[in-house]
């Protein structure tokens, strides 16, 4: 009966498996105790239920777990959003470098194209670095309470909106980066010397694809939280 | 005495479970035994309720955690406060005690309404 009890708890939980796998092996050695405590005694089938009844239900459990689950995701995804734009910052610093030290010029018929995605490359990554930011310290701040419902969702509406335009942001600079790289391969042609921004431009659009990924998990897991919180 | 609407212990939760710990590491059917046994049998939880509230207060940084092996040989999650922890008990003991004073004297003047027959 407690294994039931168990395999119904840790299915509940199946969207976090490393929480699923660590609660069922708690909440295990509390039935089984609870079974040895009962003053019945002999750890009967009755004894089992009673100890199932106290714990509750684990729809019920889960409902809570998903909760500080989702809180920690969240957390998670703050930081990674912090290394990832910290990533495409080093990538592409090491891509300028690479261009001075092999004494790169543009040719002054891309120099006004350039000059413009050049601005929309810069503003738009210093905007997702500081939005970045905000979201980091915003989700680092918050810690959730028992029994929070509405201000949490208020909480974690404004970190997806911080997360979505920081993304954003970050994704038009890697693309402005792409275009930029794309307007100097004729000059340079498919030479050895183009390898080191190529691998920076592979490095930079790996960075932001986690990032999209990142903010798809943490919605997916979100919607999957409010609908279990809905039943 | 009556056994405590869980309402209206949700809401006090985490100071009950971090209060429960502060005599020393346990896990979570010694915190449940524990909160039982210094409520005097008045605080009757879910047992499940307090899972979810170890581990929000561990991911608050005001619990840590590891696994130890019982003398059954079951594996067992063994929980302590950590210095936060202390610090925030501390707090919450300090606003509780300020907020069981005030309903104290306001339900000193008051005695029960009759109700008329």
């Amino acid at each position: 009966m407690i294994s039931d009890y168990l395999e119904a708890l840790a299915a509940a939980l199946s969207f976090d498996r490393p929480l699923s796998q660590r609660v069922r092996q708690e909440v295990e050695d509390h039935l089984r105790q609870a079974v040895d405590a009962d003053p019945a005694g002999g750890g009967g089938l009755e004894a089992q239920q009673r100890a199932i009844a106290n714990f509750g239900e684990p729809h019920a459990i889960a409902v809570q777990f998903a909760v500080v689950s989702l809180a920690q995701q969240t957390k998670r995804v703050g930081a990674a959003i912090i290394l990832l734009i910290a990533g495409v910052f080093v990538a592409m610093k090491a891509r300028v470098a690479w261009y001075a030290i092999m004494r790169c010029a543009i040719s002054d018929d891309i120099k006004i194209v350039s000059g413009i995605i050049g601005s929309i490359d810069r503003y738009s990554f210093w905007v997702s670095v500081i939005i970045g930011i905000v979201g980091w310290v915003y989700v680092s701040g918050y810690r959730i309470v028992a029994g929070s419902g509405a201000a949490y969702r208020k909480q974690l509406r404004r970190f997806f909106l911080l997360c979505a335009a920081a993304t954003g942001s970050l994704v038009i600079s890697v693309v402005s980066d792409g275009v930029l790289t794309t307007l100097r391969l004729p000059e340079a042609g498919l030479s050895a010397e183009f390898l080191v921004p190529i691998f920076s431009m592979a490095i930079e659009i790996a960075c932001a694809a986690i990032l999209v990924l990142q903010i798809r998990g943490i919605t997916q897991r979100a919607t999957a939280t409010a609908a279990l919180l809905k039943t | 005495m009556h056994s405590m609407e869980g309402e209206m212990l949700k809401g006090h939760l985490d100071m009950i479970v971090l209060a429960a710990l502060s005599t020393g590491p346990a896990h979570g059917y010694a915190v449940i035994q524990e909160i039982r046994r210094r409520s005097g049998q008045a605080f009757d939880l879910p047992e499940g309720t307090v899972y979810p509230a170890l581990h929000r207060l561990e991911q608050a940084g005001w619990l840590t955690s590891r696994w130890v092996t019982a003398e059954s040989g079951r594996r067992r999650r063994v929980y302590a406060l950590t210095r936060h922890g202390e610090r925030a008990l501390t707090e919450r003991r300090a606003v509780w005690q300020q907020f069981s004073d005030a309903i104290g004297s306001l339900l000193a003047g008051t005695r029960p309404r009759r109700r008329p027959a």
